[in-house]
């Protein structure tokens, strides 16, 4: 097979995101032997993402450098990846699956008349067609999907692929202007808050969560949590006893009513396990539960337990993180 | 202000999940169907701007077989909601292809003017988020998602809203009429009051056949369904100390499980 594979790239100043490199290890993948990797970039420093790609396999670029890209919604770049699609003759475009990539996919799958997947945890050629598996129903289930009629724009879940190894290859880098027009939106961006999330990675896309329950007891001690999460570069979630109680926001809610969450490891401290938090979590990688009750249903699903106050494990985890991690 | 919600029946989150007989999809047969979370958010903050800026006018839809779809439409309709219109298409178990849905939804709303199109940010099930930016290219109105804090200007028919994306808040600000998927209202959903609920069964349905907006050349098909093999339980971690209990844990994540930083 000799396809080709379009990859769409989220940049900031024309740093390619850690969802792109991910997205373009795959892409390789899919376009091997035979086929091309060819990446699209937009906004004023494109060209630089676009350098920064081709340094680690891309084929050949298509580039949108009117600033104007810089400032418009993802949406507006669906138009854009159509015509580039189109233009290319791609049978498969990549996005990360960030809110940039999740904003864009089903725009640009509608413009170039594709089908879509979203949340994408591998993806294979199998008797010609792209062939994707998902996690559904937050991790309790998967699903697999065959990608019918020849264009399928895929988006893959942070963290679910590893990102491409930047020694690995070298081609040729051939910029190229792309058939796409300037972006049409009526949205115009007006302001920027780097949030809480800016200081760590956001709950939904962490590949660490450390999350704690109403065994901390107060919102002061819940800053042992918040102590342990730093010291692994996790993002911090909570039970619903946390924030209904006001001790952090509803943002940080883990479960049925708030995020769900399918990190590489999931730390719960002090929570009991509810159903309604389990369905929020069981689809991560390793589980960790520390909880003083043996018998807490959060046991069931953890792959790994501490059975014990976590007044004394907490502090003594996060020094063994801290060394273990400088050592 | 004219407002839709477009809102899925989702099987509620106590449902034991189960492959069907072809093992191509969710057995649905003896689930219950609700409304999807990020829905709920959405009929929620649509009532909040109905509210806010009066005379305005909710309309419900839902696109899916007829007794699920009804379901949610009448809660949709006993928290508040105006209008109900139940976008009818034959195939599909609760994951079926977004794109064909967001075509069904297109063609029951093309021609119709609204201001303010509302969708949950994703669905719990399969949590996808195509439909609500497909739906967008559709129609040909601006989109956003994540979306929060969205308000209304009367006075210059603009909204403002923050997106919450991955680095922080961004600000935006967007003319009728304008596509949203919602992250988050300005509060927790209402629940139904019970003479509403007795009402909600006796408020008329509108239809409106998609059928033939479905098909496509280019499509998603479930083609497996599978559960993980359930987990057996915690190794529960032997320990005389923190420190030992510590020392052993992240030994147990960097060297068997690989997942420590
Ligand atoms: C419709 C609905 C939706 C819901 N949605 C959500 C949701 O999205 N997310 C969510 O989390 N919940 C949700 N809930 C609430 C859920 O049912 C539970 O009430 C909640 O998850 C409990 O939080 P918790 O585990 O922190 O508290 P608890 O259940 O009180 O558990 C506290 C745990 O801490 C342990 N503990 C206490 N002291 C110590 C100590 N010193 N050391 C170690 N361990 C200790 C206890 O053994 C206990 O297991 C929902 C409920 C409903 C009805």
């Amino acid at each position: 097979m000799s396809p080709t594979v379009l990859l769409v790239v989220e940049h900031l100043d024309g740093v390619p995101a850690p969802a792109t490199l991910e997205a373009a290890g795959l892409g390789k993948a899919l376009a091997s032997p035979q086929g091309r990797l060819v990446v699209l970039a937009a906004g004023s420093s494109a060209r630089k993402a676009a350098e920064a790609l081709a340094a680690v396999g891309a084929g050949s670029a298509r580039l949108a450098e009117e600033p104007a890209w810089d400032l418009c919604p993802p949406s507006a770049l669906g138009s854009l990846v159509a015509a580039t699609a189109r233009a290319e003759g791609a049978e498969v475009v990549l996005i990360g699956g960030t809110c940039f990539g999740r904003d864009l996919l089903g725009g640009a799958a509608a413009a170039w008349e594709a089908a879509a997947a979203a949340g994408v945890t591998e993806a294979s050629w199998e008797d010609g067609g792209l062939v994707v598996r998902r996690p559904v129903f937050g991790g309790r289930a998967t699903e697999t999907r065959r990608l019918e009629g020849g264009r399928a724009i895929v988006a893959l879940r942070p963290h679910a692929f590893p990102p491409l190894d930047t020694t690995a290859a070298s081609f040729e880098a051939s910029p190229s202007p792309p058939s796409g027009a300037a972006p049409a939106s009526t949205l115009r961006r007006t302001g920027f808050e780097p949030g809480a999330s800016s200081a760590g990675p956001s709950l939904s896309d962490a590949a660490i969560v450390v999350s704690g329950g109403r065994g901390l007891r107060s919102p002061e001690n819940f800053g042992l949590v918040e102590e342990l999460a730093a010291a692994l570069g996790a993002a911090v979630g909570a039970s619903r006893a946390v924030t209904d109680a006001g001790w952090r926001p509803g943002t940080l809610q883990v479960g049925q009513t708030g995020k769900t969450v399918t990190p590489q490891l999931y730390v719960a401290v002090g929570i009991s396990g509810a159903i309604q938090h389990l369905v929020g979590m069981v689809g991560s990688r390793v589980i960790v539960a520390i909880n003083n009750d043996p018998s807490a249903p959060i046991f069931r699903v953890a792959d790994y337990g501490i059975v014990g106050d976590l007044f004394e494990i907490l502090p003594a985890l996060t020094a063994e993180v801290r060394k273990a991690r400088a050592g | 202000m004219e407002i839709v919600v477009a809102v899925k029946p989702v099987p509620e989150a106590e449902a034991r999940l189960r492959a069907s007989a072809d093992g191509s999809g969710l057995e649905t047969d003896g689930v219950k169907f609700v409304l999807a979370g990020y829905d709920e958010s959405a009929i929620e903050q649509a009532l909040l701007l109905k509210e806010a800026h009066p005379p305005s006018t909710v309309q419900v839809l839902s696109l899916g077989p007829a007794a699920r779809c009804e379901e949610v439409l009448r809660a949709a309709l006993a928290l508040g909601c105006d209008r109900a219109t139940l976008v009818e298409a034959a195939p599909s178990g609760p994951l079926a292809d977004p794109m064909g849905v967001a075509r069904g939804l297109a063609a029951a709303l093309r021609g119709k003017k609204f201001d303010l199109l509302l969708v949950g940010k994703q669905a719990g099930d399969d949590e996808e988020g195509v439909v609500g930016s497909a739906l967008a290219q559709l129609l040909g109105v601006g989109y956003a998602g994540f979306v929060t804090d969205l308000r209304f200007d009367a006075a210059s028919g603009h909204f403002r809203f923050r997106r919450t994306v991955e680095r922080g808040t961004e600000l935006w600000e967007a003319p009728v009429p304008l596509l949203v998927g919602l992250q988050q209202a300005w509060n927790d959903p209402r629940t139904a009051k019970l003479p509403a609920i007795l009402r909600s069964r006796k408020q008329p349905i509108e239809r409106f056949d998609a059928a033939s907006a479905l098909e496509a050349a280019a499509r998603s098909l479930g083609a497996a369904f599978a559960l993980p093999a359930p987990r057996t339980g915690a190794k529960l971690l032997d320990y005389r100390s923190p420190q030992e209990a510590a020392e052993k844990l992240v030994r147990a994540l960097r060297e068997e499980a690989k997942v420590f930083p």
